[in-house]
């Protein structure tokens, strides 16, 4: 019986693709994982372990005295909240700006504003380094400089064609049919997009606010340029800031990283569900 | 109730004019269908008369009241669309009180109302459902429901059934006609469906390229059509139609047409030079002995019914089509050659520029 199924058998050929996908896939998501895995082993452990060259070893205790140092530290608490007050009021600004912009151009376009919104989405390719130096200027000359309010006003500029892109797109999908309905049973434009379009494009204002809250909130480059004072910089920069003069404290750095990363973590949690939704929508009919 | 006038009414979008002066007249509680091939204008005229279009030249009057330029909600009309265009996040109920609910009435004058429109429509178990967990016939009565509860002056419906199943088709069909009968309103429905337009309405109004051909009361556009274009559309199958010739120069007397001469014993009120259209419906088609034929034909097909029967023709000599509806038990085989006679009676005849030539 057996040699009539071994004899049965078709001879299988050894298929090397599916291994080699995996290793390469292996190898990537250590590549991903290894500097997450490097900040925490670095927050986790004394400055002594570190400079002794430790940092890839599991620490022998647990030390959680970087993380009550930053936890402690009344200057961590100010980039904290100053990263707040920019990436809540930006990101709330960009998205409501989006879509208002992307319900216009979806549902009650008018002449040339294909080309307007062409013109806003190639907002998204400008090099931040091309309007720097202009924009240091500007907010150098009307005295905003070292305030956290042009922060507030260059992402929100910066987050508009993103914004209006999706959120025009999304509305795009809503059929017309409903908004006529709406203005049938006597809905001013305000109430369609409040009442009809707005709740059937929550996904898309979940992924917006997800990656606006995100890409602020992680922002490095405009607070460095436009804040001076220690109270005025935001966590990123804050980082950078909490070096020793005379050594990097890497384990405080490493213990910062991880909590400043935690705000970002429970938004795309928060957000999730809606933000799978949204990546998917179009994807499939129905 | 309400009387909806249309004066002159035109629309252009762009250079393209697709409504060309359009003049009518809906009676109070009359159900008027309007009808006609696709893109004719009909339910550009629909939408003209919500005010979800604008209308370039003309007037839109309903009870006398100018309301050509008020927005679609200062109308008193109602629109049921073909997609039903049910707010997918809304339950049933607030589909329905939707309106009520924007026009800040009390809560429970709000909920009184839902609960009698739900009554009326047989829909009151599904009103904590959404669209989605509802059947073709649901949402087109939940759709029907959001339009009468604001107690409009003219219902307007835009291929209501056009996205449900044959079966379903028909029940909602009855579910509109019990609906008009019920609240006795002025309803203008658009459909594309001759069944629907033979059965719904008072009056129907067959649209041609952004004109009206002809208005009439179902059985006067299907025995006197107005014109060839009329003929054709109204009836299923369609009217068959025949190139003829008149025989005799004084117009009396025959037409030759392909594969026979019919004797219509009456004068043709046209140039004997001008090639006229000889229609008759399928029904009104019989197979005869050879020595009372008109035409003579081959079946090509025979489709059975059930209770009546389509046959198929090929006129001989020609490739001119001809249909025959029969309830007789007695039906040819396709290849048959048969010798087919016209009621001369029903016989209908067309001028080279389609009008109906009178009988």
């Amino acid at each position: 019986m057996a040699d009539v199924a071994a004899s049965g058998m078709p001879s299988r050929e050894f298929n090397p693709w599916p291994a080699t996908i995996l290793v390469s896939l292996l190898c990537l998501a250590v590549l991903f994982l290894a500097p997450t895995a490097g900040v925490l082993l670095s927050s986790i452990k004394t400055t002594r372990e570190i400079a002794f060259g430790q940092l890839w070893e599991m620490p022998d205790k647990l030390f959680l005295g970087n993380f009550a140092e930053i936890l402690n530290n009344p200057a961590v608490h100010r980039y904290f909240l100053n990263t707040f007050l920019v990436t809540v009021p930006a990101t709330a600004a960009s998205i409501a700006l989006g879509l208002l912009g992307g319900y216009v151009f979806s549902k009650l376009p008018f002449r040339g504003s294909d080309i307007l919104f062409l013109i806003i989405v190639s907002g998204m390719f400008f090099p931040p380094q091309v309007i720097l130096i202009p924009l240091f200027r500007l907010f150098n000359a009307v005295g905003l400089i070292d305030t956290l309010w042009p922060i507030i006003f260059v992402h929100t500029a910066l987050g508009i064609p993103i914004c209006t892109l999706l959120m025009r797109n999304f509305f795009s999908a809503v059929p017309n049919a409903l908004r006529e309905a709406a203005i049938l049973e006597g809905a001013n434009e305000w109430q369609v997009l409040a009442r009809v379009a707005l709740p059937l494009s929550l996904p898309a204002v979940a992924v917006l606010a997800t990656l606006q809250f995100t890409w602020i909130w992680n922002d490095f480059l405009w607070p460095l340029i436009l804040t001076n004072s220690d109270n005025k910089r935001t966590i990123m920069v804050g980082i950078v800031n909490l070096k020793g003069q005379y050594s990097v404290a890497w384990g405080v750095q490493g213990a910062l990283s991880l909590i400043a990363s935690l705000p970002t973590l429970i938004v795309f949690l928060f957000f999730q569900r809606y933000f799978i939704k949204g990546m998917t929508m179009g994807a499939v009919k129905g | 109730m309400a009387k909806l006038k249309l004066e002159k009414v035109t629309k252009n979008f762009g250079k393209v004019e697709v409504i060309k002066g359009v003049d009518l007249v809906a009676e109070h509680g009359e159900f008027v269908v309007f009808v006609g091939p696709s893109g004719c204008g009909k339910s550009t005229m629909l939408r003209l008369i919500t005010g979800l279009e604008s209308v370039t030249s003309g007037q839109i009057l309903i009870d006398g009241q100018d309301l050509t330029h008020a927005k679609p909600s200062d109308r008193g009309v109602a629109m049921v669309f073909q997609s039903y265009a049910l707010f997918p996040h809304l339950n049933v109920a607030d589909n329905i009180g939707f309106g009520l609910r924007l026009a800040k009435l009390p809560k429970a004058d709000i909920e009184r109302r839902v609960a009698e429109v739900a009554r009326i429509l047989r829909v009151e178990e599904l009103l904590d459902r959404k669209p989605r967990q509802l059947s073709g016939g649901q949402r087109q009565r939940v759709a029907i429901g959001r339009s009468i509860i604001r107690d409009p002056k003219v219902f307007l419906f835009d291929e209501p059934l056009s996205n449900l199943d044959a079966a379903l088709r028909v029940i909602m069909r009855l579910e509109i006609a019990r609906l008009h009968s019920r609240l006795g309103a002025t309803m203008i429905y658009v459909t594309h469906d001759q069944t629907e337009a033979m059965t719904l309405a008072n009056r129907i109004v067959v649209f041609n390229a952004g004109m009206i051909e002809q208005v009439g009361s179902p059985m006067q556009l299907y025995d006197r059509p107005a014109n060839k274009f009329v003929a054709g559309f109204i009836g299923s199958p369609a009217m068959n139609f025949l190139t003829a010739m008149q025989d005799q120069p004084d117009g009396v007397g025959s037409l030759s047409v392909s594969g026979g001469t019919v004797a219509i014993g009456r004068s043709v009120n046209t140039p004997p030079s001008e090639r006229i259209t000889l229609g008759v419906r399928p029904e009104h088609v019989a197979i005869v002995s050879s020595e009372a034929a008109d035409l003579i034909a081959k079946v090509e097909i025979v489709e059975e019914l059930g209770a009546e029967s389509l046959v198929y023709f090929q006129a001989a000599g020609s490739n001119q089509q001809v249909t025959m509806r029969t309830s007789s038990g007695v039906q040819p085989k396709p290849g048959d050659q048969v010798s087919l006679r016209f009621d001369r009676e029903r016989i209908h005849l067309f001028g080279s520029d389609g009008r109906s030539l009178a009988k």
